[in-house]
């Protein structure tokens, strides 16, 4: 069941895997909110352009894209997509930009 | 009320239409004689209840028993010749997905070496006929039926992502590549849709451990998925077509054996369960099935991959034996003995090999997600108190289930440990041979 949390004012409410219920309640909060147990410390411009692809992409297809796409158009190697988002482009990106968690074995 | 989420929206009691006929036609069809005999030689001695991690986990609770939750589940609905209830139906589902992960450790204590784990299979085949199914395995099915993979990657998504990875891998192996559909390579090799889609580092590992131990491989363009959702989800047909989808395409590519990647229920499916889902009466599949750590053993041990002293590992290590690769396919010495190769400090949890405790991220767990996320950890907390005990710093798995429960139960049960597979240990630590190193190659090696 899903919980509800409370951030500068924002309310989401977040499933068992810490991912927002729906897109719709995303907003920059969102990602400030998440960062810290997303391991990361400041956000960047690279974070936001991660994000920002990761949503145009659901908008557009209604699933996330695999990594090969989200670095085509982010223009990042593997690498520097895993040092922006420690936990993985699925798994901590995907939860940033207000996606749902992945279908299948992640 | 229980409600259960399904991809049609929610089911209750009240939604659920029990189909009689469908639940005996399913009892009949599935060894009916041997599961009499299972469920009546039963004594209801207890010794099951010790060996099973929800027991366990859960406070040692009568409840959660494999005796009593196969008696209480397929055992009733003998009893009743299928005649049972919504909210029984309900029942079965909770016990069925969510309190065993069908690790089948209870048949080794079992004096009689009744196979529980499959009677809960058949519980979930009889829920699945139902309509009862976890959604997250559920909304795998379609994936499978009509993208041939789990995650509904194309046969584009795949070809391009392997040829971006051996961009990437020639960094630190020259000449790597990953050839595809190579008819009469020595291996097909067989991934998890993670890896395309999530986790593509895996491939690049993999093609730069298979070009340093000179291996005939390629990777096939359809039947790749060695993976099997459909086999936990009860859908047993489906199930089926998966693993013969892969049969099928290693007799077209004429290859000797079929590779699985580091996944413990691909190597159920393929080696094991798969034969007699797909309808191959002997029980065997019709190409034979390695699994990666057999072959990766075969590397270290015939030379082919040697190791560099000097990075061998100094951190304690311990090794986690998934179910369906340790207990379930006989493969419990290979891990081991790589990890002689690759480390200087290995220590056992205990119980180990083929008494090993599940992780509590099999049986679908994983992909059956948020629903049963609370369960699951809980569950895993056999697991946690055995990492912990070893002193062990960095914990290998050869296992994506295993994997990512081990990194749940890491944070939650904050045992800082590193989780990483063999193929992340072998990359970071073999000899790549002069004539395959890239000219400008320093000693920094990939991460993550």
């Amino acid at each position: 069941m899903a919980q509800k949390v409370e951030f500068k004012g924002k309310v989401f409410e977040v499933d068992e895997d810490g991912f927002i219920q729906s897109f719709d309640q995303w907003c920059p909060e969102w990602v400030e909110f998440v960062k810290q147990s997303e391991g990361i410390e400041e956000l960047t411009e690279g974070h936001w352009k991660v994000i920002h692809m990761l949503q145009d992409y659901y908008q557009k297809h209604g699933i996330a894209p695999m990594v090969r796409i989200l670095t085509k158009v982010t223009g990042y190697k593997l690498k520097e997509i895993y040092e922006l988002f420690p936990s993985g482009p699925g798994k901590g990106a995907c939860k940033m930009a207000g996606l749902p968690k992945p279908t299948g074995c992640v | 009320m229980l409600v259960i989420i399904v991809p049609g929206g929610v089911m209750t009691e009240k939604s659920i239409q029990v189909n009689v006929e469908k639940i005996r036609e399913i009892l009949d069809k599935n060894n009916g004689a041997r599961i009499r005999t299972w469920l009546s030689i039963c004594s209801r001695c207890g010794l099951c209840a010790e060996s099973c991690l929800f027991y366990l986990a859960n406070d040692r609770n009568p409840r959660f028993a494999p005796a009593y939750k196969v008696q209480r589940t397929l055992g009733t609905i003998y009893k009743k010749k299928g005649k049972v209830t919504p909210e029984f139906l309900m029942e079965c589902y909770d016990i069925a997905w969510g309190e065993c992960t069908t690790c089948k450790r209870c048949s080794l204590f079992c004096p009689f070496g009744i196979d529980i784990a499959s009677m809960i299979s058949l519980v979930r085949t009889i829920c699945y006929s139902q309509g009862l199914v976890p959604e997250g395995l559920a909304r795998t099915l379609p994936n499978y039926e009509k993208f041939g993979n789990q995650m509904a990657v194309s046969k584009e998504d795949l070809i391009e992502t392997c040829e971006w990875m051996v961009e990437e891998a020639a960094d630190y192996v020259k000449g790597v590549t990953i050839p595809l559909d190579v008819a009469g390579a020595r291996y097909m090799y067989t991934i998890n849709p993670r890896e395309v889609m999530f986790y593509p580092q895996d491939l690049g590992m993999a093609a730069q451990i298979f070009t340093v131990a000179g291996e005939s491989w390629t990777i096939p363009t359809s039947g790749w998925d060695s993976t099997n959702l459909a086999m936990f989800a009860g859908a047993n047909e489906l199930a089926g077509t998966v693993a013969d989808r892969m049969y099928k395409k290693a007799l077209e590519l004429g290859v000797e054996a079929i590779l699985i990647t580091e996944c413990g229920h691909a190597m159920r499916s393929a080696g094991y369960e798969g034969p007699y889902l797909a309808g191959y009466r002997n029980g065997r599949p019709p190409v034979p099935v390695v699994h990666s750590v057999q072959l990766f053993y075969e590397y270290l041990r015939d030379g082919k991959i040697q190791i560099d002293p000097a990075k061998r590992i100094d951190a304690p290590v311990t090794y986690q034996d998934p179910c369906n690769v340790s207990r379930n396919a006989g493969l419990w010495e290979q891990g081991r003995e790589i990890l002689k190769f690759v480390c200087n400090d290995f220590r056992d949890m205990s119980p180990n090999r083929h008494y090993n405790h599940c992780c509590g991220g099999g049986g679908g767990f994983i992909p059956m997600g948020g629903p049963f996320r609370k369960r699951r950890l809980r569950a895993g907390r056999v697991k946690a108190e055995q990492i912990r005990k070893t002193g062990a710093k960095i914990v290998v798995t050869p296992c994506h289930n295993c994997y990512d429960q081990l990194n749940d139960l890491n944070k939650e049960y904050d045992l800082g440990v590193r989780i990483v597979s063999l193929k992340e240990l072998l990359v970071e630590t073999m000899i790549v041979p002069d004539h395959l190193r890239p000219d400008s190659a320093g000693d920094e090696r990939q991460e993550g």
